[in-house]
């Protein structure tokens, strides 16, 4: 319950600051918390399914090792030298042999039906209404939207001595970045991912979404977010020295607020080097990204 | 199965003419001798490779850097632990140990096919070694993760120095050095058994070495030809890894991966050999389903080749790719099921005796099963993007490497150091290893699984606040079972110096469960079975 | 005791080494050519026509675009359009355009792929500047047309029922320059002492070449 009550915490703390810097429609934080045990909150249809297949696979492997545990533990009571000094002689059983053959065949292929399932509805690419453009660099990731009038930036990770030192006081340590990816919410999303020095791989695992950056190649994903909110990634493939430190922080914002944010972007403001010029303040990108009026 | 033994031979110790020191341990030709010079270089690369993870759990217990200067620092780290510990701990320890000590000795040959080739193969391995301890510390060390993956590990800075080239010849010598042992023992098993052995005949160790072997000489070649590009790709202008010279770097990914995961089952199916002798000897029956057990293994191996790519479901590969990959790789849960089910099955009416070796042999069993089924969960491509390069992962081969094949090691360091020295641990020692190593493995791997849920990733030296109270606790498990392998290492100690002394079948084996090495003396004659035993 | 049986097998084992050995290299080719014959990972067609107008079908996909350059080259590379409709089988034309932002002439080639990779079989290019290398000289800018279409076949694949967008990628790489490392192969291999005076020999190794040579001590 602890972490019930962790999250709740955390849920009351996001609010809270959120509240406090009046920014509409940011609304959930989903980061990880402390003692978790299961996957970060979902916030896209693919997320959701691939939490539902994995609690339907923990039932299934929780139930065989619980099976494989009481076989052991009936056999340590049951067959041990005091309790049976004869030993049997049995050294085949045919049918035995063909059930615990055929079982888990069968087990398997409860298994890979909704696996597929669940593989082709990740990869279904649904009729994009705009593209990220992602490119990961040693170390930070760098964001181009092409279909909006090519806004592009770099986001590196705020670094930890000048964590929620401005007036942004709910960053993140290692997950937030100054400039963060600002995303719709209902919208399909492409993702296109490469590489630029070395392989590096975008993953956000609340959306569900993990796509190794690799030179020479584009890899395309994609994500409709549901909910709005604050969500973290980091990179998931090793790449070097700072592997550790260049985290995806995004903004999933209403289809209104990131279209001001697209029309204040390219007002020849160039916010990304604003923001680029304080790389400790989260806020100045929040700002532009949820503008007040 | 050796069901029927004429043991008539171990008489001859009369010609047991031993030589030198210098020329007895630097130019055995004696597969004993060179199991045991194999079992203290294992012995001596997992003290290193253990530190270095004691290292590793040190600076993840809290958020921050603790003991390790940069990430690339830690990069080398943890490069150095995952090949010394799959090159130069578990590969010598299972293979040319106890598969140097045992094959001969279960299969009645009087020594290997090749015996100076033995020594090859062991001596290729030590430069092997140095050099890849040598290259943490030559410029700023190899920092790619033992994948080595290209680009990264291609002459870009922090790579452009020659610690890279170091490990990659590393690589080369230690490959040079499995597949030289692997010949070896594959000629040994077809050729030397005693008569009336046929192959449905050999205990199952033997069969896991006999898989294991042919796993190396098909796998470990192609390591080789892709470091070799991958040298030539970083030291003579070759772009086969480099797309701006019309190379793929996945493409490498293909190779490494096609040796990659035949690797892991050279890593555990010794560690199945050892455990269904142990299962048979403490149950005091013969191994249930010996056949079904045997072509299990056969069929692991067989599959082994055809399902590299689940380690690339992230790379952008076609989605049916993906697809039969994840079928591919479901199917290698059915043999495992067998071998697991099988165990079980010859415990089943037995009369068990839970002497040591029984006990890691069960931890074993049960161990892998939780590691093979986070397996199962891990093989769907799907379900693969919330999990892959998370700690997730690093539960899940742990579980089946450090809690299978490492138990596999200590299972059969126990079985037969009796064998093996003449001399018999304490029993309450051992015992005490078992379970304060099995509370500490535990601790360390299993709060990993809630850490890749939660989506951290591997291979990072520094993590989020929100990540450390798992790894705090899995770093206290990390220290308990250092504890456990200090005082397993006095242990061992004391057996070999000053351990009780013990007759040839000191487990009392039944003649149901006999292999040929019950029915030597303890330790064997220097030359054994200068007369081959018969097996009914 | 058997050794003659013992060489035999292990004359065996080592010709399997050696062969899969061989089999590893052989993987760098076969690798490609499977690749372009699959349409494996995303790798294109080339074909030579269109399909004919009796081949066309109604259904349509939207084809994306998108540009970028690797590590260190200079250049703006971008697609002029960022998505255009073709019909099944008909042919589509778009441009890319390149500017060399350096001050100096740069090769590059490009490499490519579709998305998703499953579309790699069924995207035919007629012409593109993938093909071969190009070249800018500082400041030059190009566009480079791409003609291309997607097979008709597509329809009748089950598997490409849901595609109703490619994307199609290039990144440029700066090339090495094999003439430029010819000429300061020839250049280092002149005879110092002789070509002092003498810049003939010097004209002759750098001649058809982009660069002015350094001068020389």
């Amino acid at each position: 319950m602890t972490i019930m009550n962790m999250s709740r915490f955390v849920t009351f703390l996001s609010l809270f600051a959120l509240a406090l810097f009046a920014l509409p429609s940011l609304g959930l934080a989903v980061q990880p918390v402390e003692w978790q045990m299961n996957f970060q909150e979902a916030a896209t249809p693919v997320a959701e399914r691939l939490h539902n297949f994995h609690h339907f696979l923990l039932y299934i492997i929780s139930g065989i090792c619980l099976f494989v545990l009481a076989l052991l533990l009936y056999v340590i009571i049951r067959f041990n030298a005091k309790t049976n000094p004869v030993p049997s002689a049995t050294t085949h059983n045919v049918l035995l042999e063909i059930i615990w053959t055929v079982v888990p065949v069968v087990i398997l292929i409860v298994i890979a039906v909704p696996s597929f399932k669940l593989l082709y509805y990740a990869d279904r690419t649904d009729k994009p209404e705009m593209t990220l453009k992602v490119t990961g660099y040693q170390w930070y990731w760098g964001y181009e939207y092409p279909d909006n009038g090519g806004i592009s930036f770099n986001a590196n990770m705020v670094p930890s001595d000048q964590i929620n030192k401005g007036e942004n006081q709910s960053q993140v340590p290692l997950l937030s970045t100054d400039h963060p990816v600002v995303l719709p919410i209902d919208t399909n999303i492409q993702i296109l991912v490469t590489g630029q020095d070395v392989i590096h791989s975008f993953a956000v695992p609340s959306f569900g979404v993990k796509t190794d950056a690799v030179p020479g190649r584009t890899n395309e994903t994609w994500v409709r977010i549901t909910k709005p909110g604050t969500y973290y990634g980091q990179c998931d493939q090793l790449c070097g020295t700072n592997h550790a430190f260049m985290p995806i922080e995004v903004f999933a914002v209403t289809k209104e607020e990131f279209a001001k944010w697209v029309a204040n972007q390219n007002e020849g403001k160039t916010p990304a080097k604003a923001a680029g010029d304080k790389p400790a303040d989260k806020k100045a990108a929040a700002e532009t990204a949820a503008p007040k009026e | 199965m050796t069901s029927a033994v004429h043991a008539d031979h171990s008489h001859d110790d009369h010609h047991d003419h031993k030589p030198g020191f210098f020329t007895r341990w630097f130019c055995s030709t004696n597969h004993k001798d060179i199991g045991t010079l194999y079992l203290i270089f294992s012995i001596i690369a997992g003290i290193i490779g253990g530190g270095i993870s004691e290292a590793m759990r040190f600076e993840l217990s809290h958020p921050g850097f603790q003991l390790f200067k940069d990430g690339q620092m830690w990069n080398v780290w943890v490069t150095a632990h995952g090949l010394i510990m799959v090159f130069f701990v578990v590969m010598p320890g299972l293979i040319g140990g106890f598969g140097n000590w045992f094959i001969p000795l279960m299969i009645g040959a009087p020594d290997m096919a090749f015996p100076r080739l033995n020594n090859i193969s062991f001596w290729l391995l030590v430069p092997a070694f140095f050099l890849l301890v040598a290259s943490t510390m030559v410029g700023q060390g190899a920092g790619t993760g033992w994948t080595i993956y290209p680009p990264l590990s291609t002459a870009l800075s922090p790579h452009d120095g020659p610690a890279v080239d170091m490990a990659l010849f590393a690589l080369h010598l230690a490959g040079a050095s499995s597949i030289l042992g692997a010949a070896n023992f594959i000629t040994t098993i077809f050729n030397m058994r005693a008569p009336g052995m046929t192959l449905h005949k050999m205990p199952l160790f033997i069969w896991g070495m006999l898989v294991t072997a042919f796993l190396l000489v098909l796998a470990v070649p192609v390591l080789g030809g892709a470091i070799t590009m991958l040298i030539t790709d970083r030291n003579f202008g070759t772009g086969f890894f480099d797309p701006a010279k019309g190379g793929d770097p996945l493409l490498f990914q293909h190779l490494f991966w096609f040796f990659g995961h035949p690797e892991v089952y050279i890593m555990i199916l010794p560690a199945f050999g050892i455990v269904s002798q142990i299962v048979s000897t403490f149950s005091k029956k013969p191994v249930f389903g010996y056949l079904g057990m045997a072509y299990a293994m056969v069929a692991i191996g067989a599959v082994g080749f055809v399902v590299w790519a689940h380690h690339m479901y992230m790379t952008g590969l076609d989605v049916d790719t993906r697809a039969y990959f994840t079928a591919a790789t479901l199917i290698i849960a059915v043999p495992t099921g067998v071998k697991i089910f099988s165990w079980i099955a010859t415990m089943w009416g037995g009369s068990i005796e839970f002497k040591t070796p029984m006990l890691w042999a069960l931890g074993f069993i049960f161990l892998f099963t939780i590691g093979g089924v986070t397996g199962v969960v891990l093989a769907n491509a799907g379900m693969d993007i919330s999990l892959h390069d998370t700690y997730y992962v690093i539960a899940h081969f742990h579980y089946v490497l450090s809690l299978g094949a490492v138990f596999g090691l200590f299972a059969g360091f126990y079985y037969w150091i009796g064998k093996m020295s003449g001399r018999q641990y304490p029993e309450w020692a051992g015992k005490l290893h078992f379970f304060v190593t099995f509370i500490g493995v535990n601790l360390i791997f299993f709060p990993q699984h809630f850490l890749g849920l939660a989506g951290m990733p591997r291979r990072i030296p520094d993590y989020t606040p929100a990540y450390e109270g798992w790894n705090h606790i899995s770093s206290i498990g990390a220290y308990i079972t250092g504890v456990a392998t200090v005082f397993f290492l006095f242990v061992a100690i004391y057996t070999i110096t000053c351990g009780r002394r013990v007759s040839g079948n000191y487990w009392n084996v039944q003649p149901q469960c006999m292999t040929l090495e019950w029915t030597l003396s303890s330790p064997p004659p220097f030359h054994q079975f200068g007369i081959q035993p018969k097996v009914d | 005791m058997n050794s003659n049986k013992n060489n035999r097998t292990l004359s065996i084992i080592l010709f399997v080494v050696a062969a899969m050995v061989g089999m590893s290299f052989a993987a760098v080719p076969l690798y490609k050519v499977f690749c372009r014959m699959t349409g494996y990972g995303g790798t294109t067609q080339v074909s030579a026509v269109a399909p004919t107008p009796d081949q066309i079908l109604e259904r349509s996909i939207e084809v994306r675009f998108n540009a970028g350059t690797g590590p260190g080259l200079n250049w703006d590379f971008k697609p002029d359009q960022r998505k255009t409709r073709v019909k099944l089988g008909a042919q589509g034309l778009t441009t890319f355009s390149a500017k060399n932002l350096s001050n100096g002439t740069i090769s590059a080639v490009a490499v490519y792929n579709v998305s998703p990779a499953k579309a790699g079989q069924y995207f035919h290019k007629i012409q593109c500047f993938c093909f071969g290398e190009q070249s800018l000289k500082p400041g030059e800018k190009v566009e480079y047309p791409v003609v291309f279409f997607v097979d008709p076949s597509l329809d009748k694949d089950p598997n490409m029922q849901d595609v109703e967008t490619i994307t199609l990628s290039y990144t440029f790489f700066q090339k090495d320059d094999p003439k430029l490392d010819k000429a300061i192969e020839n250049f280092y291999a002149t005879p110092v002492q002789a070509s002092q005076p003498d810049s003939k020999a010097r004209e002759k190794a750098w001649a058809g070449t982009v660069a002015l040579p350094p001068e020389k001590q």
